[in-house]
């Protein structure tokens, strides 16, 4: 039996090294069967695991943009495709991923991965390799600095919480007294630390706090001990958790104005409360108008491939691929290598789908933001872009 | 194959010396083999497993502690680690043994209040050990970062030559299980290690002979948690940022299933297990959302079939007495027949 | 004061859930003898039951009991053909290690075929308040709370007055000495492991009632709350687990009622390491109540 068993074991650990090596032998075969000339971006998803709905999320919004590029003729002249691999929401498991496409020379940059933990533990990685690693949802402030090959576009948090203190709280609300909720992670400090420097300079006065972390259930004990304070608006920093929290503060029957910073105008929102969101204002940087065929056609799109209604996470996903598309375009008629596209990739500037894209020197971005409400079960657009000049 | 196998044996048995020499001349030569950073990434991350694995396996495989919550004690390490280097700039060379020791001495207040629990009840506290320390290097901002973890982790320096590749840091971890394994080796034939063996297999009988079961469950303890703070401070470096995501109770039942499908009991047992688990987990990756599906079946399946794991201790109490019976009474019946 | 009175409240519907999901643990490990960790999964099997039924039938909470009862026990029944049938003399860990094969199996099946996103469960129980002085109390909490009364009542008139219940305790209490008396050892013991997992399936449905979303993903931390519950309690005593239960939902409102609810796992398991350092067997009076 344990002869048997060494035998399995030997013969797995030979064929992992043959379809190692067999992945290099094909290095720098950059035209695929049809003559075309491809560009292959790598795309890093926990596909399982507790992560898994934004992993979906990210396979099949990347999915789609690459098709849509390649049915318009692709970028110059080059179609493009990509190869996903499931990280497991694993920072082990994302970082060998990040050396596998590193070494693999077809791979032009790498879109991911989803949780900051893991990005940050691929920084150096990617660094040494010379290749981007464009994270669509990468929050930890300290991230994008961390080389000149990473990248994120998931908005600075010192544009949008004080945005959110000064001009919704304050101008808009007209509120003087605030109660913050936020989750425990990279982003809500951040959001959080933000959004109190903000309120400190217009005067707003935070009357109590509370966070929790990743995965909490039961907010009620919470909510009692912000209700205790009496303030005139709460704030929710979070994404997943926004719905929960709202439908609590239902259930406790308290009659607050309740905002939150992070979930944008998501449907998720709208299906999970009902009409417990009713009169919830959010600020988004885009807005899906039910208005305008081309966004409610990509949301049905959407929602036919994956069986859910699509949150922010895939949108900015969907973004990161016309990202690079657009440095691709850029480099022009030049060699599409990995430097290349990072170059371009700093100068590129798109009208993405979740707003304008534009990189600052660390290589995150700053986003304008809208001003949102649900009203008759609907997101409607309260104040415009250029409600904060 | 047989053949082959039998000659093996008996080149090993006659010439221990030389094949220990090949088999290391061998070790050392992988990363000229595979010069690409992906696959050496694969092989570090089987030998630090194994080295977890192997950890763990002194608690749960030697004296039949059942601890779940390993990841509190490669949390300890590693933070540990990455706190000393970025606060003190202490030498890594020299944070290895300190992680281990503070990983050590935490494994030491878990089992001290719990050495009268039962095995059931002991692994309620270690999980629920493990859930604390993750919390508290999850809140404590000031110490850990919060949770905005750690980064820029110092790198370690060997004689001036900065080990920063995945391919260099191979040898780190190469050196490490191999002193684990020699340690561990020299300690399971000591008079502790056989301390802890007589424990596994009869709790009562060893204390009736004198064996002093509380110090030796202690020590057990210590040691399986020393290993484990040293995996996490050679790891903090490695990544280079850390932060409390890292030590989740999945990466503890990770660990466990390593141990469990390599085999209990035996040294080499957690080190198959840690090669099993990590080169499925990559080859599987065709079918995607079903590779953890397969992970699990094959968890189950292999516990059906070979309760003691690959290469685990089959002649003790860990294979599963009713299996053993079965066995023996197939045994009886050929003789009859 | 009103503050902490209406905390309380708080813990109590919590940990009234809680109790339910320790009482159907302790049933479990009870009967068989085994420590499982796939009661979180059986709960959120239990939760998808109960989704499915409100999705397609309407809002009839009575169905929904039914459908996750039902579906639950199913459940149980692969876990017991799984898990427990041919290990019960064999060492602990390899059924343990058995369990948490199976959570895997189910969660990950749960993530392909339900969905990995979260679901609405909305309006399944109208939204009253009511108002007792300073309390405040929600239509929802007095009906999660009447029903794991209810619930407790029926386990324990079940277990200490039927036949049935006489088989399960002599199950329970020695297999040989039970198989020798002419128990079918075998399937009283499934039967028991599967009305654990049908109260546990109840008790998803009454979270995702109170919570009012449900996911895949959800029974990770539930299974652990049931067990650490269920260990307070002695692990084996469904009275003394529902006691422990409501303790754990009650320790933890309140100690978020004073500092964070980052801290909410370190008071539900902090409680517990000490009160099993001060009382080994937990709640238990019994002497050798624990397995």
């Amino acid at each position: 039996m344990k002869k048997v068993l060494s035998v399995l074991l030997a013969v797995m650990m030979v064929a992992t090294i043959l379809t190692g090596c067999s992945g290099g032998a094909k290095e720098s075969n950059e035209t695929s069967a049809k003559g075309e000339k491809v560009v292959k971006f790598g795309l890093l998803a926990p596909l399982t695991g507790t992560n898994a709905e934004y992993g979906k999320g990210f396979q099949i919004a990347t999915q789609m943009a690459i098709d849509e590029i390649n049915a318009a003729g692709g970028v110059n002249g080059y179609k493009l495709a990509i190869e996903v691999a499931d990280s497991k929401g694993d920072q082990k498991e994302s970082s060998d991923l990040a050396r596998k496409f590193g070494d693999d020379k077809e791979i032009k940059a790498i879109i991911g991965d989803f949780a900051s933990g893991a990005c940050m533990a691929n920084a150096p990685i990617v660094d040494a390799a010379g290749i981007v690693q464009l994270s669509p949802t990468a929050s930890n402030p300290d991230y994008a600095g961390m080389s000149p090959y990473t990248f994120s576009i998931m908005g600075r948090q010192d544009a949008e919480a004080p945005f959110f203190a000064k001009y919704i709280i304050d101008k808009y609300l007209g509120a003087k007294s605030v109660a913050l909720i936020y989750i425990n992670s990279d982003w809500g400090v951040a959001s959080h630390d933000n959004f109190v420097k903000g309120a400190e300079e217009v005067g707003l006065n935070i009357v109590a706090e509370a966070n929790y972390v990743q995965d909490e259930k039961d907010f009620s004990s919470v909510l009692l001990k912000l209700k205790a304070a009496d303030p005139e608006v709460l704030v929710i920093f979070d994404q997943g958790a926004v719905p929960q929290i709202v439908n609590q503060v239902a259930q406790l029957d308290w009659d607050v104005q309740i905002t939150t910073l992070g979930p944008g105008t998501s449907q998720q929102i709208l299906d999970l409360c009902g009409k417990n969101a009713e009169g919830l204002i959010t600020s988004t940087p885009f807005f899906f108008d039910p208005e305008s065929e081309a966004q409610t056609a990509w949301k049905k799109t959407f929602k036919e491939k994956a069986g859910f209604e699509p949150t922010v996470h895939p949108v900015v996903a969907y973004d990161c691929v016309y990202l690079l598309a657009k440095a691709i375009e850029m480099i022009g008629d030049g060699e599409v290598s990995r430097d290349a596209i990072r170059d371009n990739l700093q100068k590129a500037e798109i009208e993405g789908l979740a707003g304008p894209i534009k990189f600052s020197e660390a290589g995150d971005i700053s986003r304008q933001y809208l001003i949102c409400a649900v009203e008759n079960g609907q997101f409607v657009i309260k104040e415009g872009y250029d409600y904060s000049k | 194959m047989n053949e082959l196998f039998s000659k093996i044996k008996i080149f090993y048995e006659k010439h221990k010396l030389i094949s220990f020499g090949i088999g290391l001349a061998l070790l050392l030569a992988i990363p000229a083999l595979f010069p690409k950073s992906y696959i050496m990434g694969i092989i570090d991350r089987i030998l630090l497993y194994a080295l977890l694995a192997g950890g763990l396996n002194v608690i749960n495989g030697y004296s039949s502690q059942f601890c779940i919550g390993y990841a509190a004690f490669y949390c300890i390490g590693a933070y540990t680690e990455a706190i000393m280097s970025l606060r003190l700039n202490f030498n890594f060379w020299i944070l290895l043994p300190i992680s281990g020791i503070f990983a050590a001495t935490a494994g030491l207040l878990v089992c001290l209040p719990t050495l009268k629990l039962k095995g059931k009840y002991l692994s309620i506290v270690t999980l629920g050990f493990s859930e604390i320390i993750r919390l508290i290097a999850l809140n404590w901002s000031g110490l850990t970062g919060g949770p905005m973890g750690l980064k820029g982790i110092p790198v370690p320096n060997f004689f001036g030559i900065k080990i920063k590749s995945s391919i260099s840091y191979y040898y780190i971890f190469l050196g490490l299980v191999i002193i684990f394994l020699f340690a561990t080796s020299r300690v399971i034939k000591s008079k502790i290690g056989r301390a802890w063996l007589s424990i596994r297999e009869d709790e009562l009988a060893a204390r009736s002979l004198g064996v002093e079961t509380s110090k030796y469950k202690a020590l057990n303890f210590m040691y399986g948690a020393f290993w484990a703070g040293v995996a996490g401070a050679a790891y903090a470096p490695y990544t280079r940022y850390i932060d409390s995501t890292f030590f989740t109770l999945d990466e503890g039942f990770n660990i466990l299933s390593m141990v469990i499908i390599g085999g209990m009991g035996t040294l080499i047992g957690p080190v198959a297990g840690s090669i099993v688990v990590n080169l499925l987990t990559e080859l599987l990756r065709p079918i995607s959302e079903y590779r953890m599906v397969a992970y699990a079946i094959l968890i189950i399946v292999m516990m059906w079939l070979r309760p003691q794991g690959l290469f685990g201790a089959s002649n003790s109490i860990l294979s599963g007495g009713k299996i053993k019976k079965k066995e023996e009474r197939r045994k009886k019946k050929e003789v009859v027949v | 004061m009103e503050y902490f009175l209406n905390q309380l409240v708080n813990g109590i519907s919590q940990g009234a859930i809680y109790a339910l999901m320790a009482i159907s643990y302790s049933v479990v490990v009870g009967v068989t003898g085994l420590i499982t960790f796939t009661h979180g999964e059986v709960i959120m099997i239990g939760a998808f039951a109960s989704f499915y039924i409100f999705q397609f039938v309407g809002n009839n909470l009575i169905l929904g009991f039914v459908a996750s009862f039902i579906a639950s026990w199913l459940i149980g029944m692969v876990i017991y053909y799984v898990c427990y049938n041919r290990f019960f003399e064999s060492p602990s860990h390899i059924s343990l290690i058995c369990t948490i094969g199976i959570s895997m199996l189910i969660k990950n099946l749960a993530q392909i075929y339900f969905g990995p996103n979260q679901k609405p469960m909305l309006n399944v129980i109208d939204n009253k308040v009511f108002r007792i002085g300073v309390l405040q109390i929600s239509m929802i909490q007095i009906i999660i709370v009447i029903t794991v009364i209810v619930l407790a009542g029926i386990l324990s008139f079940f277990i200490n007055k039927t036949r049935w219940g006489i088989k399960l305790r002599t199950v329970s209490q020695d297999k040989k000495a039970a198989s020798l008396m002419g128990v079918n050892v075998s399937r009283t013991a499934m039967i028991g492991n599967c009305i654990g997992c049908g109260l546990a399936g109840i008790s998803g449905m009454l979270i995702s009632v109170y919570y009012q979303t449900l996911q895949a993903t959800m029974g990770g931390s539930l299974g652990m709350k049931a067990f650490s519950s269920s260990v307070l309690g002695g692990l084996t005593d469904t009275r003394f687990s529902a006691l422990g239960g409501l303790a754990i939902g009650i320790i933890e409102n309140l100690g978020i009622a004073i500092s964070s609810a980052s801290f909410r796992d370190i008071f539900a398991f902090g409680f517990l390491i000490l009160i099993l350092i001060i009382r080994p067997e937990g709640f238990a009076t019994k002497k050798g109540a624990r397995p």
